[in-house]
């Protein structure tokens, strides 16, 4: 018997629809699911947490946060998710990453792949904040979360990571949502429900 | 002069003054509006209609103040006496002005006319009158009042108790409520949403403006709700002056600094109804409750949660009414309400108006009356003097001012035809009036202060309760709390504005207070006139004075009895105009003082607010969440029937072409897999990666039996124990690496599981070296079964993958490259009892899987099953499940007893040994099998011995699980039965008595299908 094909499929395949949806021509809510990204949850074993953060310094230039926060370094964001535990989000690419992270932390930290086991939405636009304050209980105010912020919180009774990255142009907020994959089908349902009103543009481009 | 007051005299409706240039509506039919004044837009007309008949207003009109406009005094039918109703109130307090709002899926029962902005097309009706509102048949019950007291329904429907359900009950639900909600589901949209700020100010009169421009210039963050569609509060019905400016400018000049301010947010039609924990307070947004149909993608109403640090509420006051007979004839309305329709709306209630007051207040509605070109007919004063300052009024414009009371009202359907007036020296007179203005004073509006159990405190000086604790960081301030001069609101709301942004940490300049008169208010309390007739106390509960007095002499003294006997405050207004009046009769009746009376509190919410708010987005197919399993999409498009698992929507059968019945299919899938090879998506089990050096010693703890002992590359299944030894959850659980476990649990109990193993990884054993992450969605795993599975594996799998017995045996686990070029965890272990492994890839392959199980195993009649025959597999076998797994049941109820282990100590191990889960009489896990092959036997139905009598002595146990069994062609169940082990053979009675159903069945093995394990080991 020959090969078999192993077509990969994302989480929103099926209810995102990429174009603008709901009111008004300009979209205030713009959202794309980030596809074939690399989602990594690092756990440092016990007493090697400092360890851990020598090790991700080498292997991405940047330092993990040591409390609720993301920081940013060359194509990969570093998201606190716990004491002494962090996430590491890169694209894909060629899936040589996945190796050298696993062979830089082994017996430092505890790697667990969740690249499928998350769906990566990231929402922007005029009136993001406002659509989203339907469905977090965070308080997005700049003051309170700014660029660099991170939290693990609820959306529709499930448990979500949030960050927000550099705003887009013209101070834009970006803020990204790690859900998990077999909600992701209902929860894009609230996301787009609560964002139609002020005009929503949906779209999946490839992590880069 | 006041800012708002530019009312002209009454407006003509002829034609000819119409051409004439004035502002009068077209159509004419406003004969009560004004011809200039108001806050209403004479340029945009907007026709509606009441009962069916066409009027106008304006816009910027409320529904009441469209129908004063229009002359309308009959709006309404009371409650239990069905008696004739008009606009008593201009606010949310009313309790008459009750109408049915739209029409159809929208119908809207009860909705408080003064609060309902008008819109072009409106359609409003009268409720609770049969057939009109002028002939209403059920006012017979008018007539009956001397039977329909306090406590009626109590003592009529006492006997005979039978009759209660068929009869009483159903004819007192007709003939109760108000308006008819819609028959069909909303066809709006509702959703809900967050704010936070640092200082919530809740309402928008002269000291919550004052508040919030305090708080607002120090920088904090700072949301302002006003339930009004316009900032002002009593400012837009009573004017006056503030800063030397008219006070309609200073709010406008308010306004519109505050929108300036970019840390302030006002939100208009939005009501503050609840107080909750952690400074959370509720709110509902009226988005478009003043239009016919939301716009597109647009929400009717949104429902808030703010959060806020400090609350500064300027709720204002309420208007108390005063308890005499015929106070409930349309046309008698609040003094407080007579000059808001005047003053803000433009529209005179009545030509001639008599005013009855106790207080300097009530006298304002003179001047607004006279200046809008009405007559005052009268005023009476009950405290047999005029106030200091009208005396030059009085004197002036020979006002006819009566000391006394009124002591009843003339007039019927149409309304107020004139008042009698009794003085203090028993003189009775008639006044000629169309109206009635009514001031009793001020009770301030101390609900929210009463949403966390706070008790308001008595003032004798201005004879109201005002706040007593406050929810914390709640402040009340102006007249809710008991403020009613207008300088003195202004100044404690600056205050109280800036003493809510320091306690944030705000210290800027927040500029100075505006300044305003100080205008005096005396009262002396009246309230009750003792006189002959019906004097109404809670209107929208229909309770009169004599019910309180009824209700003191059948013994409920108490507050709450006296409010629970007569319904007084019970309707959906809470009482927000008749809770003090009835107190106070209460009072008097039985020789105590208000305070030591005591009073009732307020509940959230502080109006009604529809369900559909609460539910928001959660409501039809959006009730709760849903998870997808990997391989749904595939499943979907094969036809497969979903069932609710949990969140989850799992594949429950296949149906086949020609297939008519859900048992015909999953006898089918059972069978092809007992005899060939099928697959299943079983990816909702949880998963978790437990690693780490000590993840070993962590499992020994967790579980009953050891995992520490187990090889690299093997599964074996586990079962953990709740601390009270308990069965919490059971599973397969492999060692793919020295330091690498993966878990499996239930579907059901996956997020428990989790909990419970980060509870003791957290904080049972800190010191172990274990790292837990939950992998349930990174991997799409199947279920293959059936004696072909290994030739299907081999046709996926690399070909230099031994999937041998020698090279894969039973409870094997390992990595395996499949062919085309991705990587899988191979399990060998089965929960059918057939040859059977478990595979599993990352999820983004599970609809692939799916279709590459298919190609690989189509030379082997492959079929995916689903969740039934999933079930109907593993009952054949005897494995537990949810139903047996269900809280109460021990590892030895359920054949496991053997696995718990002697030389570790685990979770739930000592309490597993109490007596009482070591008794040998508990009910423990076998099979049933009907005599009757043919039978179908149900779970839930009891187990009694052969020939004994059903009940409690006899009980024995119940089915668990069932199934029909097309392996051996019946029906067969598992279920629990006393010292059930030892009694296989026995022939036991099963008595179903929900379904009507009584039977004999045998108590056997719970293993029906391959006792020995031969075809799971082949």
């Amino acid at each position: 018997m020959g090969d078999f094909s192993w077509t990969s499929q994302s989480p929103l395949q099926k209810a995102l629809v990429p174009g603008v949806h709901g009111a008004g021509s300009v979209p205030g809510v713009e959202l794309t699911e980030i596809r074939n990204i690399l989602l990594v949850q690092v756990m440092a074993r016990r007493g090697n947490a400092a360890a851990a953060a020598r090790i991700a310094k080498k292997l991405f230039g940047i330092e993990p946060p040591s409390r609720p926060g993301a920081v940013f370094g060359k194509g990969v964001a570093l998201v606190w998710s716990g004491p002494d535990q962090f996430l590491v989000f890169a694209p894909q690419g060629d899936g040589s990453l996945m190796e050298r992270i696993a062979d830089a932390f082994a017996g430092i930290a505890s790697l667990s792949d969740q690249s499928d086991g998350r769906c990566l939405i990231r929402i922007s636009g005029a009136r993001a904040a406002q659509a989203m304050a339907k469905f977090l209980s965070l308080d997005l105010d700049d003051g309170v979360f700014p660029v660099g912020a991170a939290a693990t919180t609820s959306l529709d009774h499930t448990a979500i990571n949030i960050w927000r990255e550099a705003d887009a142009a013209g101070e834009i907020p970006v803020y990204n949502l790690a859900v998990f994959t077999s909600f992701a089908d209902s929860l894009y349902r609230v996301i787009a429900d609560s964002s139609l009103e002020y005009g929503l543009r949906s779209s999946w481009p490839v992590a880069d | 002069m006041s800012g708002y007051i530019e009312s002209q005299p009454l407006g003509r409706t002829s034609a000819k003054d119409d051409a004439a240039g004035n502002t009068q509506a077209t159509g004419g039919t406003q004969s009560h509006r004004l011809r200039a004044g108001g806050l209403i837009d004479r340029q945009a007309p907007l026709g509606f209609t009441f009962d069916g008949k066409a009027m106008t207003g304006y816009a910027g009109d409320t529904l009441a103040s469209a129908l004063v406009a229009n002359g309308v005094k009959l709006v309404a039918r009371s409650f239990k006496y069905h008696r004739p109703r008009g606009i008593m109130t201009a606010g949310s307090e009313e309790p008459s002005a009750l109408v049915e709002m739209r029409t159809g899926a929208r119908r809207e029962p009860n909705t408080r006319a003064t609060t309902q902005e008008l819109y072009d097309g409106l359609v409003a009706n009268s409720q609770n009158r049969w057939p009109s509102l002028r002939r209403d048949f059920m006012a017979v019950n008018s007539l009956l009042s001397p039977i329909f007291v306090a406590g009626f329904y109590y003592k009529t429907f006492m006997w005979p108790a039978k009759f209660w359900e068929k009869i009483y009950e159903p004819m007192i639900r007709r003939a109760a409520g108000l308006g008819k909600s819609a028959e069909q589901p909303d066809p709006d949209h509702y959703d809900k949403a967050w704010a936070h700020c640092d200082v919530l100010v809740v309402g928008a009169g002269p000291t919550g403006l004052s508040a919030a421009l305090a708080a607002g210039r120090t920088g904090a963050r700072v949301i302002v709700v006003e339930e009004d569609t316009q900032l002002g509060g009593r400012l837009l019905g009573d004017g006056g002056e503030i800063d030397g400016m008219q006070a309609g400018e200073w709010v406008r000049r308010a306004e519109t600094e505050l929108e300036a301010l970019p840390n302030v947010r006002v939100m208009k039609r939005t009501l503050l109804f609840g107080v909750y924990d952690g400074g959370t307070y509720g709110a509902l947004e009226r988005v478009n409750d003043h239009v016919p149909v939301p716009g597109p993608h647009q929400v009717r109403q949104r429902l808030w949660r703010i959060v806020a640090r400090r609350s500064v509420v300027a709720a204002g006051s309420i208007e108390r009414p005063i308890v005499f007979p015929g106070n409930d004839r349309p046309g008698v309305m609040m003094a407080s309400a007579v000059r808001t329709y005047v003053n803000r709306f433009a529209a005179l209630p009545g030509r001639q108006v008599a005013l009855f007051t106790n207080n300097d207040d009530g006298w304002r509605t003179v001047e607004a009356i006279r200046r809008a070109g009405g007559e005052v007919s009268a005023v009476v004063d009950s405290r047999g003097q005029v106030p200091v300052d009208y005396q030059s009024v009085v004197k002036a414009s020979g006002l006819r001012v009566l000391s006394g009371c009124v002591s009843d009202v003339k007039g019927g359907v149409d309304g107020v035809r004139g008042v009698v007036v009794t003085g203090a020296d028993g003189r009775r007179q008639e006044v000629a009036a169309d109206c009635l203005a009514v001031s009793g004073g001020w009770n301030p509006n101390v609900g929210l202060s009463c949403f966390h159990r706070g008790r308001p405190a008595w003032r004798d000086d201005i004879a109201a309760f005002v706040p007593g604790d406050c929810p914390p960081g709640m402040r009340m301030v102006g007249a809710a709390e008991g403020t009613f001069a207008l300088g003195e609101c202004l100044r404690d709301g600056h205050a109280a504005g800036v003493s809510a942004a320091v306690d944030c940490g705000f210290a800027e300049d927040a500029g100075s207070a505006a300044e305003a008169g100080d205008e005096g208010y005396a009262i002396s309390p009246l309230w009750q006139v003792q006189a002959k007739g019906k004097a109404f106390v809670d209107f929208q509960h229909d309770v009169t004075a004599s019910d309180v007095t009824l209700a003191q002499r059948e013994g409920y003294e108490s507050v709450e009895h006296l409010k629970r006997y007569t319904t007084l405050g019970m309707a959906t207004d809470q009482g927000k105009t008749s809770n003090i009046n009835g107190l106070a009769i209460m009072a008097a009746t039985t020789g105590r003082s208000i305070p030591e009376t005591g009073t009732t509190i307020y509940r959230s919410p502080y109006l009604p607010v529809a369900i559909g708010a609460f539910a928001g987005h959660n409501r039809d197919e959006n009730f709760h969440a849903w998870r997808l399993a990997p391989s749904h999409y595939w499943a979907a498009a094969r036809g497969a029937v979903f069932v609710d698992v949990g969140l989850w929507k799992r594949a429950q059968w296949y149906p086949q072409p020609g297939e008519t019945d859900w048992l015909q299919s999953v006898s089918r899938e059972v069978t092809t897999v007992r005899n060939g090879v099928g697959f299943c998506d079983v990816s909702t089990l949880g998963k978790v990666d437990v690693r780490g050096a000590d993840a070993g010693t962590f499992l020994d703890r967790v579980y009953i039996n050891a995992f520490s002992s187990l090889a690299v590359g093997k599964a074996r299944y586990g079962l953990m124990l709740r601390e009270d030894g308990i069965v919490m959850d059971d599973g397969t659980t492999s060692r793919l690496a020295e330091d690498h476990y993966f878990m499996t649990t239930t579907t059901a109990k996956a997020g428990p599981v989790m909990q419970h193993l980060e509870f003791c990884r957290q904080v049972l054993w800190p010191e172990l070296d274990v790292q837990l992450s939950s992998a349930t969605d990174q991997w799409a795993q199947f279920s293959i079964a059936g004696p072909r599975t290994r030739e299907l594996l081999q046709a996926l799998c690399d070909p230099a993958e031994d999937l041998s017995n020698e090279g894969f045996p039973f409870m094997g686990a390992r990595e395996v490259k499949l062919r085309g070029g991705i990587k899988a965890r191979l399990f060998r272990i089965s929960f059918s009892g057939e040859m059977a492994f478990e595979i599993s890839v990352p999820a983004r392959f599970g609809n692939a899987m799916a279709e590459n199980l298919m190609i690989a195993g189509k030379p082997f009649g492959v079929v995916p099953y689903g969740t039934e025959a999933l079930s109907v597999m593993r009952i054949e076998k005897g494995h537990v499940a949810g139903p047996e797994l269900n809280g109460t049941t021990t590892a030895d109820d359920l054949g496991l007893g053997k696995m718990m282990s002697k030389k570790k100590d685990f979770i739930g191990r000592i309490m597993a040994g109490r007596e009482a889960l070591a008794a040998p009489d508990r009910q423990v896990v076998v099979g049933i099998k009907p005599l009757d092959r043919h039978r179908r036997l149900r779970s839930g139905a009891h187990v009694v011995p052969k020939g004994e009598k059903p009940g409690p002595d006899t009980d024995h146990g119940y089915v668990t699980s069932v199934c029909f069994s097309p392996t051996l062609n019946q029906w067969l169940g598992l279920g629990l039965v006393t010292r059930g082990r030892e009694r296989f053979g026995e022939i036991v009675r099963i008595y179903d008595p929900l379904r009507s159903e009584d039977y004999e069945a045998e108590i056997c093995s719970p293993v029906f299908y391959d006792p020995e394990g031969v075809r799971q080991r082949g």
